[in-house]
């Protein structure tokens, strides 16, 4: 069954754990610039929302990419995977991905994104707040559709 | 008496606080019958086996009982008991 | 280096220069950073006796060593100056992600020393540093300071700033980081606002690295699990805030009310972190690499008071609650808000209000002194236009913004300041808890709770647990938290860490972390070691044994109602046994052998 890394903005405290773990786990150390996934905190709001690839099916940075650098991971479903090796660091895929999910990053000579560490990703083992899921890909939607259900549940009991 | 609940063993209780006309003897007899009836959430938080749990504080008119006797701290009518889980801050 | 990034950073705003040093490894080692290293600084590059406003004052913002890695709740950074509310060494903790931003930049510690002719803010970027115009800045609250330099800047810089409290030169002004989070207390933000310097921001790039990477992986999983299991660092803090101490302190008789003129507030319930949480409560909020969330974003529904942002915490909670005697929640979360936006300690300006309230009620001021303000105790609009009057300094305000010992001084009566060493005392009644009442005397910033936090033994039942009624073995105790409490806020963990974690396990992560090979028994030394540091910089500075003392009226004044009726502290049972064990002699100055013995 193939895995997504799910999100959950209103579980982040926006504590940036998942930064820290991903740079550790990729790096070797704490380099919150070199991490694939950033948590971002409005303030006023006291909003925190993490952003990382999403590993689209029909792919823009794939598309784009010349070399097939970028490309369907073969291994594990539900990945877009980069071949550091046939990489010609042209960066069209960080022009192409509309989230900004592929970044190029000059001091390692690297595109930065999501490789859901070949699946385990670091972040969701280190997320304190259960803002980060990785789970089965039916599944995410079913739960989600499910909670939204549940509040119609509720709102139907309150006025029948 | 009156037992005075907070944090979660408010939620555990459902009620901020409760009068008891008829003041058991000791806090053992207390807890028992305050845990049958709230249930297991409440005994689970009060008690260790048949121990007081290390993560629970109980005052009887705000002294520990851990400074008194105990689950053996006898109790009167008039007296104040108040329950807290573990709880910290600063 | 590894954990420490091994570059200082020196700004002179008098010259408008700026430069590098390395950072020595021996110091690193024996102070570790953040209030250690800083104090060091200091120690060694201010006069204890010179003015804490004028150019020759430095202020050091220094990250630790565990500042930006995954340690839990590690983000801190600690601001290091000569403190302008006491004269003490001050040290003013915060959390936030300035801190690990300014280790990203690459440094272990920013100095910044002389006075600016003209409003400055600072841009750190990397290894790029301007010192910039803030003309436009002034006047502004910290709110919108941070979005205008961000403007200027980067969207993404992290900010920390004075608001117009400070720039007023306000004694209890605060330093503010994003916002919400506050290094305050001995009003740090008034030095700023002597150097005219406005806000410092900083973007970084860069790295902190590892010694042992599997090592401090396997050492940081395990403090991770130990705070996940702890009742309070796994599930309580995160549920209630800090704010849920209230009632525990109310029903402990600890709860000092209306200016400690009694320690039980009977409707303190509905300040609470249960009716918070039930009332304000939106989410909560973690600082940098936090796995605990304390922090609080809330809301205010009520017409009179509406409003959003972060707190209150549960000193903020008493401080504009029962030491007012107001229990209107909206009120002391909206005055915590405003506290923010103007840069004041909460801490310092409720019981300054309480004060005010005392000299009111008994008559020593009138609506003549308080620009016509019916200042009594429970006068819920009174309290919040008091802080307002403080934040801009004006009227009243401008001797609000003092702090309760001049306030209380300039009328004649310095008896009504709840003080220690001039600074405001926080939210536990040492007639209550004994222990605590020897940490407020003898604590090296003044009243002060984060230094020595025995309340956790005394009240809390952490670990272990002591009668708070008691005075024997209160000494040592103390001593064990001071030393602990300077080592860990050095190293840049969180104290509530230790809701979970001790010197052990922050110990296994340091050496891993720097590849030093720490002991606890080396770690524990350090910490006395950066006590002894503050104390000799506070006898220098004129401070002395007279100085380590509590307001009168809780040595002589029972407490009226509730359980802790009839007691009063018994400062002077605890004293000569602390001073000995210290290894300090009769008149509380350290000893030769205790110097040498530490390396000082």
């Amino acid at each position: 069954m193939a895995k997504v890394l799910m999100i959950h903005p209103d579980k982040c405290t926006g504590c940036r754990n998942c930064e820290l773990a991903c740079s550790f786990e990729h790096e070797g150390q704490f380099r919150p610039g070199a991490s694939r996934v950033q948590a971002y905190t409005w303030e006023r709001e006291g909003m925190s929302v993490p952003m990382m690839c999403q590993q689209c099916d029909d792919a823009a940075c794939v598309t784009v990419c010349p070399t097939g650098a970028m490309h369907r991971s073969n291994a594990l479903a539900n990945l877009v995977d980069w071949d550091a090796g046939t990489c010609i660091r042209c960066k069209m895929c960080t022009i192409a991905c509309p989230f900004g999910n592929a970044r190029y990053d000059a001091a390692s000579s690297s595109i930065f994104k999501c490789d859901t560490c070949q699946g385990a990703p670091e972040c969701v083992t280190f997320c304190p707040n259960g803002a980060l899921e990785f789970v089965d890909d039916e599944q995410h939607v079913r739960s989600r559709k499910k909670a939204y259900a549940a509040k119609f549940k509720d709102a139907f009991q309150e006025v029948s | 008496m009156t037992v005075k609940y907070f944090a979660t063993i408010r939620t555990y209780a459902g009620e901020t606080e409760r009068r008891i006309d008829d003041a058991p003897a000791g806090m053992r007899e207390l807890l028992t019958s305050l845990a049958a009836r709230y249930g297991t959430a409440f005994r689970r938080a009060v008690f260790s086996g048949d121990q007081l749990s290390g993560e629970i504080i109980i005052l009887v008119n705000g002294r520990n009982v851990v400074h008194l006797e105990g689950l053996d701290t006898p109790l009167e009518a008039g007296d104040e008991v108040s329950i807290f889980p573990m709880v910290a801050g600063g | 280096m590894f954990g420490w990034t091994g570059t200082i950073l020196r700004i002179d705003l008098t010259k408008g220069k700026v430069s590098r040093e390395a950072t020595d490894p021996q110091l690193a080692r024996d102070y570790l950073g953040a209030r250690g290293l800083g104090g060091h600084i200091v120690r060694s590059e201010v006069d204890p006796k010179t003015d804490a406003l004028g150019a020759d004052n430095k202020i050091v913002f220094a990250p630790g060593p565990l500042t930006g890695t995954f340690a839990p709740a590690a983000g801190r950074f600690d601001v290091v100056t000569k403190g302008p509310l006491n004269g003490v060494l001050a040290a003013s903790n915060s959390g936030g992600t300035f801190g690990p931003e300014l280790k990203y930049a690459g440094y272990d510690a920013l100095i910044i020393e002389g006075k600016s002719a003209k409003p400055v803010y600072l841009w750190i970027k990397d290894d790029q540093v301007e010192i910039r115009d803030a003309a436009a800045l002034w006047g502004h609250t910290t709110p919108d300071t941070t979005d205008l330099v961000r403007a200027e800047t980067d969207e993404d810089a992290k900010v920390s700033c004075i608001g117009p409290a400070g720039e007023h030169l306000s004694l209890i002004a605060n330093i503010m980081n994003e916002m919400h989070r506050a290094a305050g207390r001995t009003g740090v933000g008034a030095v700023m606002g002597s150097k005219n310097l406005k806000a410092v921001a900083v973007f970084g790039s860069g790295a902190v690295k590892v010694a042992d990477p599997e090592g401090f992986k396997a050492a940081v999983m395990k403090a991770r699990q130990m705070i996940q299991a702890h009742p309070v660092g796994g599930t309580g803090l995160r549920a209630y805030g800090t704010d849920v101490l209230v009632n525990i302190l109310n029903q402990s008789g600890a709860l000092p009310t209306r200016n400690f003129q009694d320690g039980y507030f009977p409707t303190a319930d509905k300040t609470g972190g249960e009716s918070l949480a039930a009332k304000q409560l939106i989410r909560p909020k973690g600082c940098f690499s936090c796995i605990i969330s304390c922090g609080r974003v809330t809301k205010v529904d009520s017409p009179d008071y509406k409003g959003s942002g972060e707190g209150p915490e549960y000193e903020t909670a008493w401080a504009f609650g029962a030491d007012c005697g107001i229990d209107d929640l909206d009120a002391i979360t909206k005055a915590n808000y405003y506290c923010n936006e103007y840069g004041l300690d909460t801490i310092s300006m409720g019981s300054t209000v309480a004060c005010a309230m005392e000299l009111f009620e008994r008559g020593i001021i009138t609506t003549e002194d308080t620009d016509g303000v019916q200042l009594t105790f429970g006068n819920t609009a009174a309290m919040v236009e008091m802080v307002h009057k403080t934040g801009k300094g004006e009227g009243f305000g401008a001797k609000l913004a003092q702090g309760s010992y001049r306030l209380a001084e300039s009328y004649g009566h310095p008896e009504y300041s709840m003080t220690c060493k001039k600074q405001e005392m926080p939210a536990y009644d040492p007639r209550g808890v004994q222990g605590i009442g020897l940490n407020y005397a003898t604590g090296n910033r003044g009243g002060c709770h984060v230094r020595g936090y025995t309340i956790a033994i005394e009240v809390l039942q952490n670990g272990a647990v002591m009668d708070p009624h008691v005075t024997d073995d209160k000494a040592g105790l103390g001593i064990t938290f001071q030393d602990l409490t300077a080592a860990l806020d050095s190293s840049g963990a969180c104290l509530f860490a230790t809701f979970g974690i001790g010197g052990a396990e922050l110990t296994e992560m340091l050496a891993a972390l720097t590849g030093v090979d720490y002991t606890l028994d080396e770690f524990m030394r350090i910490g006395e070691r950066i006590w002894n540091q503050e104390r000799l910089w506070n006898l220098t500075a004129g401070f002395t044994k007279a100085d380590d003392a509590l307001p009168q009226r809780l040595l002589t004044e029972p407490i009226k109602t509730g359980p802790s009726k009839g007691h009063v502290s018994r400062l002077d049972d605890m004293l000569p046994e602390y001073y000995e064990l210290r290894g300090w002699d009769e008149e509380g100055v350290p000893t030769e052998a205790k110097l040498k013995e530490l390396a000082l």
